[in-house]
This record gives C-alpha cells, sequence and structure tokens, in this order.
C-alpha cells in the first residue's frame, strides 16, 4: 500500500512512503481506509433498508442526487447490527461508488510504509478477503480495509460463489 | 485532444452533409431525375470541398472535387444517375467518412490512396448508354456494370472483412482500369469504416433537419443551435433533483396558506422546465431510420433479394438516449428480415408473392410509447423449426415443447444461443441475434413483441418508454417502508378494511384470491413476498389495499398496507448488486426526503408465480422451468355446467370471457367465437348457448366463456358461472396425479375434468387453406 496515490488528497506527500489513512471505528477495533480512496463522508446516515438485498448490504442512502449502495461493516466482521446512526465513507471503487457503513470516523492519521505488514498467514479466510495488511501504531494495530474488496459487486459475486 | 474549434465545426458540419448525402442517394436510386436530391449532394460534396482547400486537408479536397465534377455532370443533366453512379457516389460517401474519421481520431488524413475511387469517379463521368446493369457481354459494359453485377458475391466478402473495424482507409491498388476488372477492392475497408460506430458528441436540436430530409436542411441552422449531450444530461439530472425538491416544497408548504401560491407557481414552472428539457432530448427516429436504406440495399444486394424499404412516421420523436439504444437492437431486426424473413426473389415468385419483398419500418405513438415496428412480407417463422431447434439446443424439454403453443414458441427465438439459420451466415445466424434485441430494448424498459404468420410475414415490434428518466408513480407502504409502483402497471385500486377481509380474500391452498367483478384475481402479499419466513400481520387485522397490477399480459392484486399519493418520481438507478435481486427497477426520493425503491410489478407477478395468460407460461418456458409443483398437485378452475359442476385444468385456462351472446357466431352447426381475429370453437356440452338463445334478452344475454388452451390451438367452454379455482388433490379425492384432459379421468370423477382435447376442431382448420383457418392454429 506504499504506492498509494492521493489523488483526492490536497497536499501531496514530498514522500511517497507516508500515506494518509482515515481511521474508522467499529465496536472496538480501529480500521482505515486511504484517504485517496474517500470521495466524502457523511454523517449520521439512517440507510434505507432494502428486503432482500444480500446479507452485506447496509441499505440505500440518498448521496447527491443518486442513491448509494451502502455495505454493512459490521455484518462483514460479523458482528451485531448497531442501533441507531451510523457514519459512511462514500467510497470509490472499480464497479463505481458505493457507501461503507461503519460506527464512527475518526481522526486522519499519517502512517509510514516503514510500519506496514501484509496480512498475517494465521488470520482467516474471511477476514483476509477484507482487509490489506495492518500499519504498527505505537498503541495499536490500523487494521487496513481494502475499497476494492469492499465493493458490494464483488462482495455479491463472493457470496454468490 | 487539441483540435481547434474551426476543424471541430467543419467536421460535424461535414458529417451531417454527409448523412443527407446519404439520404439523398438512396432517395435518387428511386428518383434519379429529382434535381433537387442531387442539388443537396452536390452542396454537400461541395461545402467540404471549399473547406479543405482552406483547412489544407488536400487529400479530402482532391476525393471531394472527383466526386463534384460528377455530381456537376448529374446536375446538368448530362448524366443521369443510374445504379453504377449511385454506387460510386455510395463509395465516395465512405471514402470522404474515413478521411473525417481519421482526421477526426488521427488528426490527420491518414495514409491513403485514393488514386482507384478518384479514378472510377472519372470512369463515371464518361458518357455511357447504360442504364441498368447490362449482362457482361462487351467488354466497354462489363467495365461500366461490373460494380453490380459481381457485387453480390464480392460484397459478401467486403462485409466478412468489416468485421474489423477501422481499418485504414484505401488500400493503394493498381490502376484504375485493373481496379474495374476485380470490382468491390475498395468498397472493402470503407465498409468497414461505415460499420463503425460513428461519432455523435454532439446533437442538432430541433427536429427540422430530419423532418424533410435533404430540403429543409439548409435553412434550419439560423434557429437551431448545437448542445453537447453532455450539457443536456446534466441538465436533465438536474432537473430531476428539482422535481424532487418541488415535491417536497409541496408537501413542507402544504399547510401554508401564504406559501400554497408561491409553491403552486413552482410546481408549474417546475413542470415547464421539465418538459422543455426532455424536448431538447427528444429526436425524430429518422435519425436511425436513414441508416436504413443504406444497410438494406447493401444487405440485398449481398443476399441477393429484392427488398422495397417503406418507412413511416420518420418525424416521431424518442429521447436522444433511447435512441441510440434501439440503433443496434433496430438494424439487427432489419438484418434479420433480409436474411431470414424475406425469400430470393425466384422463391417469391414460384410462392406467387410479388418478387420484391417489402420491409416497413413503422414508428408511431401509442400512449407513454414509441412503438417501432419491422414488418416484412417475407417467409415467416416456421414454428416447427422453432420448437425443433429449441430441443436440440437443449433450451427446453421435449415434452415442455409439445405443450407450447405457437405464440410461445415463437418467443423462443428471444432466448441466447437460438436461431433457426440453416447455415450460419456472415449477416444473421449466429445465434447471437433476436436475444440481443430483446435484451437491449428491455434494458430501456421497452419490451419486444413478435407476430409471425407462416408464409405471409413477421412483424417484430419494439415498445419503448417515451423517457426514462421520470416516471408518475404510486406510493404504496409495506414492512414500514414506501414502495413506488409505476401507474402504467396499474388498473385500479381496491380497499378491503380488516371487518372484510375474512369473507373478501379466499384462500386456496394458500393461495390468496379475489373476485374483481367475478374474476379470481390472484393476490400476492408484499410483505410475505419481500419479507418471507416472518410471521405477518393477518388480513384481518389491518387495511389491505389491492393494487390490480397489468404487467406483462398478468394480472394479479398487490396487497399493501397503506396507499400515499401518487408522485412523480425520478427514478435512480441501483447498483449491479440490488438490480440483481430482480424486484426492483429503481429507486427514488421522495417528497417526505424518504427514499423509495421502485417495484417491477412484471418481475413481482414472476417471483409470486403469478401463471394465468399465454405470455407468463412463455416466460416460464424460457426459463427452462417445468412447473413442477402443478404437475404434482394440479390447480382446476371449477365451474358449473348447467347445474353440473366440472373442473378445467387451471394451467389450460388463459382467461375468463364474460360477453354478449351476439357475439357468438356459427359456423355450420359449430359455435364460434371470433376473438382479435382468431376463431375460437366453443364446446357447448350443456346446451347453454342454445338455451340462451331463447332468453327474452335475445342476443344482449351474456354468456361465460372459459378460453383454454389445447395443444397449439385455443377452445372455448360456455359454462353458467365459475365457481372457484381449486387445488386437484382437495377438489378431488381420488387424488390422481395425472396431467388434467383426459376422458379416463372424466369418466373417474364425480366432477369430471373437461376433455380439451375432445373439443372437435373447426372444419375449416382441416382444410388448412383459408387464411382464417391459420389464424385459429
Amino acid at each position: 500500500m506504499s504506492q498509494v496515490q492521493s489523488e483526492g488528497g490536497r497536499r501531496k506527500k514530498a514522500q511517497a512512503t507516508l500515506v494518509e489513512m482515515c481511521s474508522v471505528r467499529l465496536g472496538q477495533g480501529l480500521f482505515a481506509v486511504p484517504i485517496s480512496h474517500i470521495l466524502e463522508i457523511v454523517g449520521s446516515a439512517r440507510p434505507q433498508p432494502i428486503p432482500l438485498a444480500p446479507s452485506f448490504v447496509g441499505g440505500l442512502v440518498h448521496y447527491r442526487g443518486d442513491v448509494l449502495t451502502t455495505v454493512s461493516m459490521r455484518h462483514l466482521l460479523g458482528m451485531p447490527p448497531r442501533e441507531g446512526s451510523q457514519d459512511i465513507l462514500v467510497l470509490e471503487a472499480a464497479g463505481g461508488c458505493f457507501g461503507l457503513l461503519v460506527d464512527s470516523v475518526c481522526e486522519v492519521l499519517t502512517v509510514s510504509s516503514d510500519d506496514y505488514e501484509p496480512n498475517p498467514s494465521i488470520l482467516d479466510e474471511r477476514h483476509r478477503a477484507l482487509f490489506a495488511g495492518a500499519y504498527k501504531l505505537k498503541e495499536s494495530l490500523l487494521v487496513m480495509l481494502d475499497p476494492e474488496r469492499l465493493d458490494p459487486m464483488r462482495l455479491g459475486a463472493v457470496q454468490a460463489a | 485532444m487539441a483540435m481547434d474549434e474551426l476543424t471541430r465545426e467543419f467536421l460535424i458540419e461535414s458529417q451531417e452533409g454527409l448523412d443527407r448525402m446519404e439520404r439523398c442517394l438512396t432517395e435518387l436510386e428511386e428518383r434519379p431525375k429529382d434535381a433537387e436530391l442531387i442539388g443537396e449532394i452536390f452542396r454537400a460534396v461541395h461545402t467540404i470541398k471549399g473547406t479543405t482547400g482552406f483547412l489544407g486537408f488536400t487529400r479530402l479536397e482532391k476525393l471531394a472535387h472527383a466526386g463534384e465534377n460528377l455530381l456537376g455532370l448529374l446536375r446538368e443533366g448530362k448524366l443521369v444517375a443510374d445504379r453504377p453512379i449511385i454506387t460510386g457516389l455510395l463509395s465516395l460517401l465512405d471514402g470522404l467518412r474515413s478521411i473525417l474519421k481519421s482526421i477526426e481520431v488521427l488528426e490527420n488524413e491518414g495514409e491513403g490512396e485514393d488514386t482507384n475511387l478518384i479514378g472510377r469517379l472519372e470512369e463515371l463521368q464518361e458518357p455511357r448508354t447504360v442504364q441498368t446493369p447490362a449482362p457482361p457481354e462487351t467488354r466497354i459494359l462489363a467495365v461500366a456494370g461490373a460494380t453490380i453485377v459481381a457485387k453480390p458475391r464480392s460484397r459478401a466478402k467486403a462485409s466478412a472483412s468489416a468485421a474489423v473495424p477501422p481499418s485504414p482507409p484505401v488500400p493503394t491498388a493498381p490502376t484504375p482500369l485493373a481496379h474495374a476488372a476485380k470490382p468491390d477492392a475498395t468498397p472493402a475497408p470503407m465498409h468497414a469504416q461505415a460499420l463503425a460506430p460513428e461519432p455523435e458528441h454532439e446533437i442538432a436540436t430541433g427536429a427540422v433537419t430530419a423532418k424533410n430530409p435533404g430540403t429543409a436542411a439548409g435553412t434550419a441552422a439560423e434557429s437551431t443551435l448545437r448542445v453537447d449531450v453532455t450539457l443536456l444530461n446534466r441538465m436533465m439530472n438536474l432537473v430531476g433533483e428539482l422535481v424532487l425538491t418541488r415535491n417536497q416544497v409541496l408537501q413542507a408548504t402544504a399547510a401554508d396558506p401564504n406559501m400554497r401560491l408561491l409553491s403552486r407557481r413552482l410546481d408549474m414552472v417546475t413542470a415547464d422546465l421539465r418538459e422543455s428539457v426532455m424536448k431538447a432530448r427528444m429526436q425524430p427516429v429518422s435519425n436511425i431510420f436513414s441508416k436504413m436504406p443504406r444497410i438494406v440495399r447493401d444487405l440485398s444486394q449481398s443476399l441477393g433479394r429484392r427488398v422495397r424499404l417503406q418507412l413511416v412516421g420518420q418525424e416521431t420523436e424518442l429521447d436522444k438516449s433511447l435512441l441510440e439504444a434501439i440503433k443496434d437492437p433496430l438494424t439487427h431486426a432489419v438484418r434479420n428480415s433480409l436474411d431470414h424473413g424475406i425469400e430470393p426473389p425466384e422463391v417469391r415468385g414460384a410462392a406467387g408473392k410479388d418478387p420484391e419483398g417489402t420491409l416497413l419500418l413503422r414508428a408511431s405513438h401509442e400512449g407513454s410509447h414509441v412503438v417501432i415496428e419491422v414488418s416484412d412480407d417475407g417467409a415467416g417463422i416456421a414454428v416447427e423449426k422453432v420448437r425443433q431447434k429449441a430441443i436440440e439446443r437443449g433450451l427446453i424439454t421435449q415434452d415442455r415443447a409439445g405443450q407450447l403453443a405457437e405464440r410461445e414458441l415463437l418467443q423462443l427465438i428471444f432466448l441466447p444461443g437460438f436461431s433457426t439459420a440453416a447455415a450460419v451466415t456472415n449477416v444473421s445466424g449466429r445465434g447471437v441475434g433476436m436475444d440481443v434485441v430483446r435484451t437491449n430494448v428491455e434494458k430501456i424498459g421497452g419490451k419486444v413483441e413478435i407476430e409471425s404468420r407462416p408464409g405471409k410475414g413477421t412483424t417484430l415490434r419494439l415498445r419503448i418508454p417515451l423517457t426514462l428518466a421520470i416516471i408518475p408513480a404510486l406510493i404504496v407502504h409495506s414492512v414500514n417502508q414506501s414502495f413506488a409502483l409505476p401507474q402504467g402497471a396499474l388498473s385500479e385500486l381496491v380497499h378491503i378494511p380488516p371487518e372484510l377481509a375474512a369473507k373478501a380474500i379466499e384462500w386456496i391452498e394458500g393461495t390468496p384470491l379475489y373476485r374483481l367483478r367475478g374474476k379470481l384475481l390472484p393476490l400476492v402479499f408484499l410483505d410475505r413476498l419481500l419479507m418471507p419466513g416472518i410471521q405477518h400481520k393477518a388480513t384481518t387485522d389491518r387495511d389491505n389495499f389491492i393494487a390490480v397490477l397489468n404487467a406483462d399480459g398478468r394480472q394479479f392484486g398487490l396487497v399493501v398496507d397503506g396507499l400515499a399519493d401518487p408522485e412523480e418520481i425520478v427514478v435512480k438507478p441501483l447498483s449491479a448488486v440490488l438490480k440483481s435481486i430482480g424486484l426492483y427497477s429503481g429507486a427514488t426520493v421522495l417528497g417526505n426526503a424518504d427514499l423509495a425503491l421502485i417495484l417491477d410489478p412484471g418481475a413481482i407477478a414472476l417471483r409470486a408465480g403469478v401463471t394465468m395468460s399465454a405470455e407468463d407460461e412463455a416466460e416460464h418456458a424460457e426459463e427452462g422451468e417445468i412447473e413442477a409443483g402443478q404437475a404434482t398437485n394440479p390447480e382446476y378452475l371449477l365451474v358449473e355446467i348447467v347445474g353440473r359442476k366440472a373442473a378445467v385444468p387451471l394451467k389450460d385456462v388463459l382467461r375468463i370471457e364474460q360477453l354478449p351472446l351476439s357475439r357468438i357466431e356459427y359456423i355450420g352447426y359449430r359455435p364460434v367465437l371470433n376473438f382479435d381475429g382468431q376463431l375460437l370453437p366453443i364446446e357447448d356440452a350443456g346446451g347453454i348457448l342454445t338455451a340462451a338463445q331463447g332468453d327474452p334478452l335475445g342476443a344482449e344475454v351474456n354468456v361465460i366463456i372459459v378460453v383454454c388452451r389445447e395443444g397449439s390451438r385455443q377452445v372455448g367452454i360456455a359454462v353458467s358461472h365459475v365457481l372457484d379455482v381449486a387445488a386437484g388433490s382437495d377438489l378431488f379425492e381420488g387424488g390422481s396425479s395425472q396431467p388434467a384432459s383426459g376422458v379416463t379421468l372424466l369418466k373417474q370423477r364425480v366432477t369430471g375434468v373437461v376433455d380439451l382435447g375432445g373439443v372437435e376442431p373447426l372444419p375449416a382448420v382441416e382444410a388448412a387453406a383459408d387464411e382464417w383457418a391459420e389464424a385459429v392454429r
């Protein structure tokens, strides 16, 4: 993940080894998405449920004149659904935009690729499919989420298979 | 791309000019002396020549110059536009196009030599005595006529090579004379260019140019303006947003008298604006129709057909994006008609038909749809062949194929991988034909219908919605959510309060039904459909609203918990994941800022297994499904025939007609019903019709006819009353698992199953000669 380009970022880093990450919280866990993939953060949304949709779909939200399909990160992690509103990261993937439902969006962290480690081999299959390694922070681990792997189209295909 | 404004404008203008030229050329073939047409073509070429010199495109200038010389002679009446000349001019057109294309893409004229083409154009300027292609008897004549005489073969090859688009423009071939000996060396790669998608980044608003092709075009320029399509798309989106905002404002201000006037004004302006933007996106179908004469000309020559093309309703307008979307399906349909439909002249002659076939393209408005028909007077579709082919390809089981009626069999040609062409030609027959047509049309919310009469021809009907973006819809509530139901499918609403629900909604083996004016309407509970496996409120504990829907010929009632106002909704596309659920055609934002999913009535009917009509059965057939559930536990329509109860297999019931006795006619002693041009023999075992004739009301007394499918035909059963629909095992204590309609079953039971096979065919069916007899079959 060291070559993440900060197309969307305002500042281009002089050193390519520094990456800006938007950290999000899900339950007790801290996860992150490279900010270059984030189009927008929508706070306190209540997605409209969609009957008969695949279970990972968190619902629909109105987003800039379009309807956005959201993916429930909680569901993907096998966590129980959360009462009340959630934050949405609007992400851009090859298949189009989608929303990622998280408990709350935290700060933007700048991490160095020196601290990066790929997924550990003992990580179970399901999580390995969702994570793209982790950054070792002082206090904790920052688990990387890969927007491409969270694309609902891809998740749908995986589920169907 | 850093193309300067001048060049860009030149390209657009030239392309428009060439489009006009193409239209005029095909017309010129019919009216070779029309000075106005020649003038129009001349102007197109002349304009190109004039501007190219200025812009420094020498290759283009040379070619246009050669064409202009030839056209000049035509204009002065020194030459007559016979076929070789028109063919030559068409090659000129292709040549000019390919250079323009190269300028657009590569920003230069491309490497290529036009000496061949120019040579040919010069040859054509020599006065000749030929009017029609002459047999290659003398050498001189052969040179002149070669392009045509040798055409059929070489053209076929040409389109084969055309499969690899943009090929380098013009090959360097020897001398003009050598070229004449091997006719189509030049057109081949050019043909490829013509087939390649044309750049249409910009369109001219206003319909003037196309309404009267070739004549009014020149004067339209002053009052029209070119607008980028992307800008129009954006405007459409914004108008959509405005409509949503308006809806919200209307709802929010409904109670405030001060705001009411303002919001009403906003409402009006929004509606006007919406209409104007939509109108700006409209283009006449002549934009795509005009491509057809050329296609038909080329194809009929390569296939050795003689075809007269008729274009009707060219001024009919359609949204630009929709027009784009049907271009390919339409072209495909035309190709199909020529390849499979219209027979070679000899065959037609032998069959006593005009050796020249007719291909009719007709566009017309029909409600909120535009209907585009492609009909030919060719051989029609051989239904038996379709049946065999479908079995052969494993698209359908033998049993199933045996049960299908003609109309349903025709639907099979829309299955992927279906083709009846004996040999795969390069025109069509690769088995990727009609399914592509259907998918493309359905993708834009349209429908494809097919009608075919053996020996008489085939009609393909594309039903296209006028616009995609905004549709009127009824907002309904279910599972604590709002859903939008397109008004187009909605025919009526029935409210059943909780206290009446127990009586009004009847159940047969878990299947809810409602008697709508005596007809049994299958009900689908939206909550049960959307959230299966959850205990839902009983019908007696809540209000039941039945939305009577008509989707692709299936009628059913969708039961919802509540209704809200109808709204004009802006259709927002769903992501692929949600689309694949299959029940929703989109989503929208409501006036109260809630999101609502747009329900797809056809998909709901299919999902819920509503089976009442022929189309529906065909749908099932397409999915290769055998209705196992019905086979083991068949349902019957319980009827009364003069005091005696009888059962008709429900799967064979197409519809129940209540009509005045006067509609029943007689052929000899046999009662028949003329239904939409189809004659149904009527079984009147109980003498109901005879009895009705004695009725004091006379011909006005109503009789009930159950229209059933029997094999490939339809028959009517006269009944006194329609009582119920019941599952076989419940109704019949014997509980036989044998499929219906048999004399043995009839004997075994107290309630006999009407033996549909026993209904005598009409005498005329056996004669099988007259046209109407075919209609019955």
